[in-house]
């Protein structure tokens, strides 16, 4: 069975306490630690030794996804001490300014596909030239992004095909035209679900869903997923 | 699969098969030469004047001579803004600012028919293929966004609606991935194509009713010329999905369970970065299209280009009145040049070459 959490941000924005505290309810066992915006950075990583995580049976951490060049050094150092502890980290390629500095995080580094809004990342093509870069990087394959670049989910395809070696991480969301991760309609589960035989079930798949205001709940969203990544799926509902 | 982006192939104008051609039979086919380089010429000052002046989701869209690489003194400019996102104030001021700029650029207005030079939305383009919905402007659009456009700029939107186009295509052809189909061309394109190219050459008529003196005689020369060349090559890039051998993977993974259609979609993409000449030369190139066949076909074509950027002949041919076809030689000449031109079409698609001719018969017609 495929494993499915949550990234914290995607629950409580800013409160990765109450996110995980939420997630331990259900007995989730993936999440990701969501330090999205730069000021959650530090307190997020000084956190880390406290946190109880061994509930969850995997764990990442998103990277902030702007912050000006100046500060870039000091967030790759915060992230040493977040791959020091083994859990891999999530990083946008448009905030990659020092590719060489980001080399140190090695295998622990995942590179994630964008949206439509970024310049770079959102190809097949343009994530070779990325992975050329980090050789040793995996990816993480944001499947909403991928449709959002390309509704026939042929993009989303040829980057599986020609990354399915360095797949470690799914987010799934329904991205919408402002680029907001929005919970899953019926339409993003179908589109999902063409590419589901490209995504081994062991692969663990964090939902940016948002629903934080109350826009759908854990268990229902968890659901969703798991029906449009399940490749039998669509023939068991007839 | 190979990861590849269309955008990386639509040049097919360095050194492709009709260069190929001409260099075998010693051919000189100066206008067709000429035209490519007008057309980079004009296609540079377009880049120039837009290339960071296109609002994201939007891409401006060239059809017509300048698409195709057959730009002469006199084409005139058809452009759409496509819109494949939310609507923004700014898109009509956008596309008053590309009116301007064409103008500035010394582009021809485009036709008065409202098909060109206006935002588009594409929705339509994408959802409404058939039924009452699908207009003569709409139909236009979208065929002509798959066999002669061009992107200048940011060309996102026109990559995003071009696939999502040939997905419906694919996609809706139930026939086209049944394992027990034994050849593989797309019929839903195909006929849409060919319902297309009816259309064209019945408006021809209706258009010589409504206005009986409107460039009747250029009309009817690009009807027997650039357009029919579209429409060959439209009927090329469907056959080619069954002939070419490197389509092959593409076939064979419309007959897995999963009647996987991305690899057939990434082929056609491919095929329709290709201009409609270089898509025929291909196809004259085919070992069995004999010598006369080609020179037929391309000396015809080059003659015709050279007409079309002669000032006093493509002027004759925009002024001249019915009555005076029978005593006009340039006229005279077209009928010349497009008579060898069917002639050798005919040749291609229903004479020389075993696969053409049997999907011709199989597809062409019933």
């Amino acid at each position: 069975m495929r494993r499915i959490g949550f990234s914290t941000g995607a629950i409580a924005k800013g409160d990765f306490l109450s996110a995980l505290a939420s997630l331990r309810v259900f007995g989730i066992p993936v999440v990701e630690l969501s330090a999205l915006r730069l000021e959650e950075l530090d307190h997020l990583v000084e956190s880390l030794p406290l946190l109880d995580l061994d509930g969850f049976e995997f764990v990442s951490f998103h990277a902030p996804s702007q912050f000006p060049v100046k500060h870039e050094r000091y967030v790759i150092d915060q992230l040493r001490a977040v791959v020091d502890r083994a859990i891999p980290v999530v990083v946008h390629p448009d905030v990659i300014s020092t590719p060489e500095a980001w080399v140190a995080l090695g295998s622990q580094l995942l590179i994630e596909n964008m949206d439509k809004r970024k310049s770079i990342g959102r190809t097949a093509r343009e994530l070779a030239d990325l992975f050329c870069r980090f050789p040793d990087a995996g990816l993480c394959f944001d499947i909403g992004h991928a449709r959002q670049v390309d509704p026939t989910m042929t993009e989303a395809r040829l980057i599986l095909e020609a990354f399915g070696e360095r797949l470690r991480e799914i987010h799934a969301s329904e991205v919408n035209t402002s680029s907001r991760h929005d919970p899953l309609s019926v339409y993003a589960m179908f589109a999902f679900h063409s590419v589901s035989s490209l995504i081994p079930e062991s692969v663990p798949v964090v939902l940016e869903t948002l629903i934080d205001q109350g826009q759908s709940d854990i268990l229902t969203e968890i659901e969703r997923a798991r029906k449009a990544l399940d490749p039998q799926w669509v023939r068991a509902a007839g | 699969m190979p990861i590849l982006n269309p955008s990386d192939m639509a040049s097919p104008a360095s050194g492709g098969w009709v260069e190929r051609l001409e260099h075998q039979l010693g051919a000189n086919w100066a206008a067709i030469r000429g035209a490519r380089r007008a057309t980079a010429e004009k296609r540079l000052a377009l880049r120039q004047a837009f290339e960071r002046n296109i609002a994201s989701d939007t891409s401006l869209v060239v059809f017509g001579s300048i698409a195709r690489e057959e730009m002469t003194s006199g084409s005139d400019s058809d452009w759409i803004l496509l819109v494949d996102g939310q609507a923004q104030p700014e898109h009509s001021e956008q596309r008053h600012a590309i009116a301007a700029e064409f103008d500035r650029l010394g582009f021809q207005k485009p036709g008065r028919s409202g098909v060109f030079g206006c935002m588009v939305g594409s929705h339509d383009i994408v959802h409404e293929i058939g039924g009452e919905d699908d207009t003569n402007s709409n139909t236009t659009r979208r065929v002509l966004l798959l066999l002669e456009s061009l992107p200048v700029g940011n060309r996102e939107a026109y990559d995003r609606v071009r696939r999502q186009i040939l997905k419906r295509y694919l996609h809706d052809d139930r026939g086209l991935t049944r394992a027990t189909r034994t050849s593989r061309v797309p019929r839903f394109l195909l006929n849409d194509l060919t319902r297309y190219w009816r259309t064209v050459t019945v408006d021809f008529v209706y258009k010589q009713r409504a206005d009986a003196n409107g460039k009747w005689a250029l009309r009817n020369a690009k009807l027997r010329m650039s357009r029919k060349l579209v429409f060959a090559s439209g009927l090329l890039r469907c056959f080619f999905c069954e002939l070419e051998p490197w389509a092959q993977e593409a076939r064979e993974r419309l007959a897995l369970p999963s009647n996987d259609i991305s690899g057939l979609l990434i082929y056609m993409e491919r095929e329709l970065s290709q201009t409609p000449l270089e898509l025929l030369a291909r196809a004259a190139s085919r070992p069995s299209v004999n010598r006369l066949t080609q020179r037929k076909l391309f000396d015809s074509y080059d003659r015709f280009l050279a007409i079309l950027d002669d000032p006093q002949k493509r002027e004759a041919l925009e002024r001249m009145a019915q009555a005076d076809m029978a005593s006009s030689a340039v006229w005279e000449e077209i009928r010349q040049i497009s008579h060898a031109f069917q002639s050798g079409l005919k040749e291609v698609f229903f004479g020389d070459d075993e696969g053409l001719r049997k999907l011709t018969t199989d597809y062409g017609v019933f």
